[in-house]
């Protein structure tokens, strides 16, 4: 059903501006408002300037898993837990107000943001799905992003017990370990 | 420091802190519970305080805010004793995630 309220659709435009210059894909913008297919896609030329990425959507839960991206998965998903929490707002707006914690937090340290806005909307998907879990380390009582079967009492997290070849790339903004 | 002048410094971080608190409150209400680490209800006392009522509450001896990192392994991690400058990068980033999982402290 397409939207009849004109400050209802207002407010989708305006979400979907905001999701569109923190880089969404298509597909995110179609799941999360009512708008057609035609106005999403003049729409997101206007406020990018150019034609959306096409093909599917990364649709593993394998990348959240390797090192560097589990951190960072882990960093956005606490933040959203907390907002999920502490305010009362609809499920998109958290995964954008998280996400812009997010890119503040990761800029302030330096860092390379790894995770896009597609791969945390998918991530929070991913969570209610119950494809994916947030489960405490028993060493820092951190959480951390991990599938639901991981065994909780010896869960220890990447950054308590780094793998051995963690940290060892060159590409700026990365982290890295000396061991 | 005298009385008074540690009297008028804590009422500058008062008034400072309770500033910029109700300029978050009003710019991002709800990024702002998680900049503050305060609750939905204190969020609402802070924007309804006038700017008199403002002033009176920050006179005093006490300070407003409270210190948000006080737990060792935290502490550790952020100051990171004796790491490398690469291994700090990881240590505050370990940091931040423990600090964002408190959101009992908001509730």
């Amino acid at each position: 059903m397409r939207v009849k309220s004109i400050l209802t659709e207002a407010r989708q435009i305006e979400r979907a501006v905001t999701l569109i210059k923190l880089g969404a894909r298509l597909q995110v913008l179609e799941s999360e408002t009512d708008l057609s297919y035609e106005r999403l896609l003049r729409l997101y030329k206007e406020v990018s300037g150019r034609s959306p990425s096409k093909g599917q959507l990364p649709f593993s839960t394998d990348w959240f898993m390797t090192w560097q991206p589990n951190i960072h998965a882990s960093l956005f998903l606490n933040i959203h837990e907390y907002l999920n929490k502490a305010a009362a707002m609809e499920e998109i707006d958290t995964v954008i107000k998280a996400y812009q914690l997010y890119l503040e937090q990761t800029e302030a340290q330096g860092l390379e943001p790894l995770l896009s806005v597609t791969r945390a909307w998918r991530l929070v998907k991913f969570v209610d799905n119950g494809m994916l879990t947030l489960t405490k380390c028993t060493k820092c009582s951190g959480n951390f992003v991990t599938h639901p079967h991981e065994m909780a009492r010896h869960f220890v997290c990447g950054l308590c017990n780094p793998p051995a070849r963690a940290g060892k790339g060159k590409a700026a903004g990365a982290l890295s370990l000396t061991h | 420091m005298e009385t008074n002048q540690i009297l008028a410094e804590i009422r500058e971080a008062n008034l400072s802190y309770m500033m910029l608190a109700q300029s978050l409150i009003r710019s991002d209400r709800d990024q702002a519970l998680f900049r503050l680490g305060i609750s939905e209800e204190t969020a609402n006392m802070i924007t309804a305080l006038t700017p008199a009522q403002m002033m009176k509450i920050s006179s005093g001896n006490t300070l407003l805010c409270r210190f948000r990192m006080d737990d060792d392994l935290v502490w550790t991690l952020i100051t990171s004793h004796g790491k490398t400058a690469a291994n700090e990068t990881v240590s505050r980033l370990h940091a931040s995630i423990l600090m964002a999982g408190r959101h009992q402290e908001a509730a």
